[in-house]
């Protein structure tokens, strides 16, 4: 399949178009790239991920990722980050959200959902007694023995 | 059974006296101490505590989802696919949690934000499916409030005012409650019920303006009241719709703060003194021992009286805050900016302040202004929430009963059969109207008199019309009848006494007086007695028993009527 | 019946001369004849079946609810459907049922949309090929060796390879270790997230398709499918129900064959939603557009940093004639500039990062989705769920969402990103207040490429790159469509982006039908399924 790109002639529906009139001198696309790549020798120096750090954000995240390719990933990911810093944002407001301007809706204070376990607990991989199940936390309740004297 | 009556008479008419000295009419001064607020520990050191309440706010609804909320239900029944977190849900707002967060942030004069934006607070955990909490840290609904309260001198029965204080409120926010975990230590597992999950909670909290226990104590309470009184959040701490972490250091200098300990599980008032007095004492003595206080979060055993470490090894808990996405910013009007045409729609600030109740302290004020009560009296009619108990049982449009009177009744015996059933004020069977009854029966008013140096309570009868300093005997019978009334008894009011006897006079010396009263009143009888009409005596009874409205007992009146005779 | 467009199939229906229960057979047909290109991870033909019988009564009964009555669709498989598996092509979700409906697929089938399916996808839309899902890639249809393909493999595609996964010391977690080999590699990429409901309307298993445009994850797959791919304005159209990427830039989006198809589709779904929040109040007026388009009045933007690098000599053409021919039809067309559009894909990486940390916290295990088996405690328990259930792509996104969150990185970052966007928004609504009603770009820097050269790049590489174009108009909120316009010298279709004003799609789509109807674009043609052996 060997198509050309069509657009040589546009079919004008039955309007008058003053072709002659309007015509152009030069396309509005810029023939050439209009910007590069960035540069990395202005970039600040990369971050490297200490121990500490991704022992840190493990415990944050729980993904189970602080071994070898996961630091090279958050340092790449960082390190692209860092090409923010290029940017001139003195006087900048942050915007959090296109609704920055909107205003929350608000509710009626009725009661219109609830009341439907069987539904709720369906997709739990354990459920007991209808509760879900979850092992003890990280932090268990102390007991006598360990009190502070 | 007339001794033992008797005895028990006595031993009522003594506990009675110490309660009607305690409710004489002698007034006690506000005692104003002239205590440094700054130190109240030994060894020179200076306390501060800051307080993080978290109130449940009282609406039909979750915060952000159509669950019912609900005290009590079967586990994860008022779960609806946002409280559990499923892929998808997103949070919108109840109207009614933001009135009730204004209508709270207005009692504790706090400035309310025009604006005011949501967050999220991460953290895992097992009751908090969604790994964050929604709540306000960046620009809160309310900020900069204060809040003052009394300091009471519980140790001595009388509640005495001890000091005034005023805490500033640094903020109010709206944010989620978590799921409940349970313990089933068993199984070593935790099952976990959503039906609080995403409940609405306000969180009130102060800057460390308070020095101790006592007075974080008395700050709880006193929202407890403000809180109950505008309704927007029951207060109850034993429940959970209320709870306090308190945030404790101490220091040599008033200036510079310690380095502070955050204690949770704090489930009444009573234990937010006790739970501050022991860390307080326990950061000293690390402090004294040379050590150092840590920056954690500790937790209160209230059986053992401590705090203990939950030696969570990241204590420094970096919840990564982040905008929520999901909620656009939350705007509230006033009269002035309320777009037109939308009223109905938006939470509107001016309106919610022309709805505000009236507050605990305005209450406290208004009972004695209007009703000459003590002060104390007041204070524990509003603080014990019985303030429309006692302005029934006044019943001002109808009989007007005495309101001094009324509030003895309502704090000692009604509360003494509370406490001794224990029964809360919720579950008292015996309405305002009813006590007002046995009231009007037993019959009690006041006359103060005073004869020179001393004021001596002289009660009147109003259905025996007889002054006589035998109030005692009536306290006896009043709390006798209420005792039934708990009990379940359910004959009416005149039945009980009639059946018990209680409103016949035996007493020798009453039934002389009232004898001597008649005697004087038909001199005629007297005569005609004399001159040997012994017929004469039962009409004279007849005298006796319309006066004392056919109380008096017959045998005995009838050989004190015949003593009184010859004597005449 | 399969090559007509939505508007014209409604004609038909409504006229009789085919009905809905006929018309939900032939598109099943070509769903079966197309399975290779792994368009589906969950088939829903009975429950289509169904429907479709129930939309013939109401026809022949004359009471149809809407056009889009007894039509066909497909959706993509990050809305919520009651009673039907929903997975984000995620091992996290692979038996998650919804209890309830997205609302968008709740408007559908009130109005009698018949469903097809859940359409294939990147895990979590994150990913700008559609090759990251636990279900295998989806194949571009467009010169597809459907003849060879049918004697050498199953009719059954490559599923769930990660039910044998091993414990994770001894397994090699490879790029895409999904796919056995790249020996048979030589199809084209769909592009993404959203390519199986892009191949669902390219093929004509379906009129028109659902998916969601988080940084070009319609418009993508939509030009590199020859299809039209509309991303309406953030906040016009309720993303309950929809499993989220990034809350603050998602939008439900539209895949057509042709523009009109689109404008029925938006009328049918767009408006205020009381279940999500973030759409707005104002009341939606459902439109249609004129067959004779008087293009005079358009002022038409060219930003010129959309000529960026390693755009393709083929696309910059497409861009050039089209620029003219707009302009030789009387339209005003202007070059301007969006100054900031180079720094967008890094803002929008630290914005997607830290929304993404945060959406998946609630994947722990207890609720709903994968559960691990270390039931040693809390922490073990979320790791390992998370570990089995999150590809590294996922995995990666969260560690770092959770670094530029991090109390002593937030300012630096986050908010970075956050001052950012603002000026990415602002350039837009400049150039807007300048006068300019829509802006012509490219929607992406080439046609589609193979799968043999697009995987020999990590994810977050190709995303960089392929979203280029796509993801500033996410950072603004404003809506965008891609129209196809031509084929490639090698066959493969071309599209071009044009970008509208917030809440402006009647004067964005009309462009694009004017667009549309001077290319005279030549949509796929299949043989019709029962001419296959």
């Amino acid at each position: 399949m060997n198509h050309l790109p069509r657009l040589c002639r546009a079919p004008l529906v039955g309007r008058p178009v003053l072709l002659a009139i309007t015509r152009r001198l030069s396309s509005k696309v810029p023939p050439e790239p209009t910007w590069e790549e960035v540069d990395e020798t202005k970039l600040p120096k990369p971050t490297k991920i200490d121990k500490d750090t991704i022992d840190h954000l493990e415990r944050l995240a729980l993904v189970d990722f602080a071994n070898k390719e996961g630091i090279s990933r958050l340092e790449a990911a960082i390190r692209f980050a860092d090409q923010m810093f290029l940017v001139d944002t003195t006087g900048v407001e942050p915007m959090d959200s296109v609704l920055e301007d909107r205003e929350l809706y608000l509710r009626a204070d009725t009661v219109t959902e609830g009341n439907c376990k069987d539904e709720i607990l369906r997709n739990a991989g354990k459920v007991v007694e209808d509760y879900f199940v979850a092992p003890p936390g990280n932090i268990p309740l102390p007991k006598k023995e360990e009190y502070d004297r | 059974m007339a001794s033992s009556a008797h005895k028990f008479c006595v031993e009522r008419i003594l506990l009675s006296c110490r309660r009607s000295l305690r409710t004489c009419s002698r007034s006690y001064a506000k005692a104003k101490t002239k205590k440094d607020h700054t130190s109240p520990l030994p060894g020179g050191w200076q306390g501060r505590v800051g307080l993080e309440i978290h109130a449940q706010i009282s609406s039909n609804s979750k915060l952000f989802s159509g669950s019912q909320v609900q005290f009590s239900a079967p586990p994860n029944t008022l779960v609806s696919p946002l409280d559990a977190s499923l892929p998808g849900t997103l949070p919108v707002l109840n109207r009614r949690c933001v009135e009730a967060g204004v209508l709270t942030a207005l009692a504790l004069n706090c400035h309310i934000n025009r604006r005011s934006l949501f967050d999220r607070k991460h953290y895992f955990y097992a009751d908090l499916p969604a790994g964050y909490q929604i709540t306000q840290q960046r620009l809160p609904l309310a900020v900069n409030g204060h809040m003052t309260f009394d300091v009471y001198d519980e140790s001595r029965s009388q509640r005495q005012v001890l000091k005034s204080c005023q805490v500033r409120i640094k903020q109010l926010q709206l944010e989620q409650d978590s799921g409940k975990s349970l313990h089933d230590q068993e199984n070593g597992e935790v099952l976990v019920d959503l039906n609080r999950a995403g409940v609405a909670l306000m969180e009130i909290v102060t800057e460390p303006d308070m020095v101790d226990g006592a007075e974080a104590a008395a700050m709880v309470k006193e929202l407890q009241l403000i809180l109950q009184a505008l309704g927007t959040c029951d207060g109850n701490m034993s429940e959970g719709s209320m709870r306090v972490d308190a945030n404790i250091s101490v220091s040599r200098s008033n200036e510079e703060l310690g380095t502070r300990a955050e204690v949770k599980n704090i489930n009444s008032a009573k234990f937010v003194q006790k739970a501050i007095e022991y860390e307080m004492q326990r950061q000293i003595r690390v402090l004294e021992g040379a050590g150092e206080v840590e920056e954690e979060t500790r937790y209160f055993d209230w059986k053992a009286g401590k705090t203990i470490s939950l030696r969570d090894k990241e204590q420094r808990h970096d919840y990564r805050y982040m905008p929520e996405p999901n909620l656009p910013p939350l705007i509230v009007y006033t009269d002035a900016t309320s777009p037109r045409g939308m009223q109905d729609s938006v939470v509107n600030i001016d309106r919610i302040r022309e709805q505000m109740p009236e507050l605990p302290d305005t209450t406290r004020r208004r009972l004695v202004e209007k009703y000459g009560i003590q002060f104390q009296h007041s204070v524990a009619l509003v603080g014990e929430g019985l303030v429309e108990y006692f302005e029934t049982l006044i019943d001002v449009k109808g009989k007007g009963r005495d309101p001094r009177s009324a509030a003895s009744w309502v704090l000692t015996d009604l509360l003494e059969q509370l406490h001794k059933r224990s029964l809360t004020f919720q579950e008292c069977s015996v309405t305002a109207s009813k006590l007002g009854e046995i009231v009007d029966l037993v019959g009690m008013g006041t006359i103060s008199k005073s004869t020179g140096k001393k004021s001596v309570v002289l009660y009147k009868a109003h259905m025996l019309q007889l002054t006589c300093p035998t109030k005692y005997i009536f306290c006896w019978i009043f709390s006798q009848i209420l005792g039934l009334l708990f009990d379940g008894d359910n004959r009416s009011l005149s039945q009980i006494i009639e059946e018990n006897e209680w409103a016949q006079i035996r007493d020798e010396e009453t039934l002389g007086r009232i004898c001597d009263d008649i005697l004087e009143k038909h001199t005629e009888l007297v005569e005609a007695y004399r001159k040997g009409n012994v017929k004469v005596v039962n009409r004279l009874m007849g005298e006796v028993q319309k006066a004392t409205n056919r109380c008096a007992e017959p045998t005995v009146t009838s050989r004190v009527l015949k003593l009184k005779l010859e004597e005449h | 019946m399969l090559g007509l467009t939505l508007k014209e199939t409604a004609r038909v229906l409504n006229e009789g001369s085919v009905t809905a229960a006929e018309l939900c057979a032939a598109c099943v047909a070509r769903a079966r004849q197309v399975q290779q290109l792994n368009v589906f991870i969950t088939e829903t033909y009975d429950m289509a079946g169904q429907q479709a019988a129930e939309s013939t009564l109401r026809h022949r009964q004359g009471s149809r609810l809407h056009v889009l009555d007894g039509i066909p669709v497909t959706i993509k498989d990050a809305f919520s459907t009651a009673g039907i598996r929903t997975t984000c092509s995620s091992r996290i979700l692979r038996d998650y049922v919804p209890p309830y409906n997205a609302t968008m697929v709740q408007r559908l089938v009130d109005r009698g949309a018949v469903l097809l399916g859940k359409t294939n996808m990147d895990e979590f839309a994150m990913g700008s090929g559609s090759v990251d899902s636990i279900f295998g890639p989806v194949r571009n249809p467009w010169k597809y060796n459907f003849q060879t393909r049918h004697q050498e493999q199953d009719s059954q595609p490559i599923r769930d390879s990660c039910h044998d996964l091993k414990p994770k010391s001894m397994q090699m977690r490879t790029m895409h270790h999904h796919v056995t080999s790249t020996e048979d590699s030589d199809w084209f990429i769909t592009g993404g997230s959203s390519g199986g409901s892009a191949v669902a309307v390219a093929a004509g298993i379906c009129k028109a398709a659902l998916g969601s445009d988080t940084g070009g994850s319609v418009r993508n797959p939509a030009s590199y499918c020859g299809v039209v791919g509309l991303k309406p304005t953030y906040g016009l159209l309720s993303r309950h129900g929809l499993i989220p990427l990034v809350n603050s830039l998602d939008v439900p989006g539209i895949f057509t064959r042709c523009v009109d198809d689109a404008v029925i589709m938006l009328g049918a779904l767009a408006g205020h939603d009381p279940k999500d929040s973030t759409t707005v109040s104002d009341p939606f007026q459902p439109f249609s557009l004129p067959e004779h388009i008087d293009i005079t009045r358009l002022h038409v933007g060219i930003p010129k940093e959309y000529h960026a690098p390693h755009l393709s000599e083929e696309t910059l053409s497409t861009w050039k004639r089209a620029a003219d021919m707009l302009e030789d039809a009387g339209a005003r067309v202007s070059q301007v500039s969006l100054p900031h559009t180079p720094y967008s894909i890094v803002c929008y990486s630290v914005l997607c990062a830290a929304e993404v940390a945060s959406n998946m916290a609630r994947y722990d295990g207890l609720e709903f989705g994968h559960r691990g088996s270390d039931h040693s405690s809390t922490e073990a328990l979320y790791a390992q769920t998370r570990h089995e259930g999150f590809n590294d792509v996922v995995r990666g996104r969260i560690l770092a969402g959770n670094y530029f969150l991090l109390k002593r990185h937030y300012d630096h970052y986050f908010t970075q990103a956050q001052r950012i966007r603002r000026l990415i928004a602002n350039d837009f609504r400049k150039v807007f207040e300048g006068g300019v009603d829509i802006l012509l770009t490219p929607t992406t820097l080439s046609p589609a490429r193979s799968y043999r050269w697009f995987v020999q790049a990590d994810n977050r590489t190709r995303t960089e790159q392929e979203d280029v174009f796509t993801q500033p108009v996410n950072l603004a909120g404003i809506p965008a469509v891609n129209v196809p316009v031509s084929l490639s010298e090698d066959g493969l279709p071309i599209g071009l982006q044009l970008i509208g004003q917030s809440f402006q799609e009647k004067t964005l789509l009309t462009a694009a039908k004017w667009l549309e109807q001077q290319v005279n674009f030549p949509h796929l043609q299949l043989p019709d399924p029962s001419e296959m052996s």
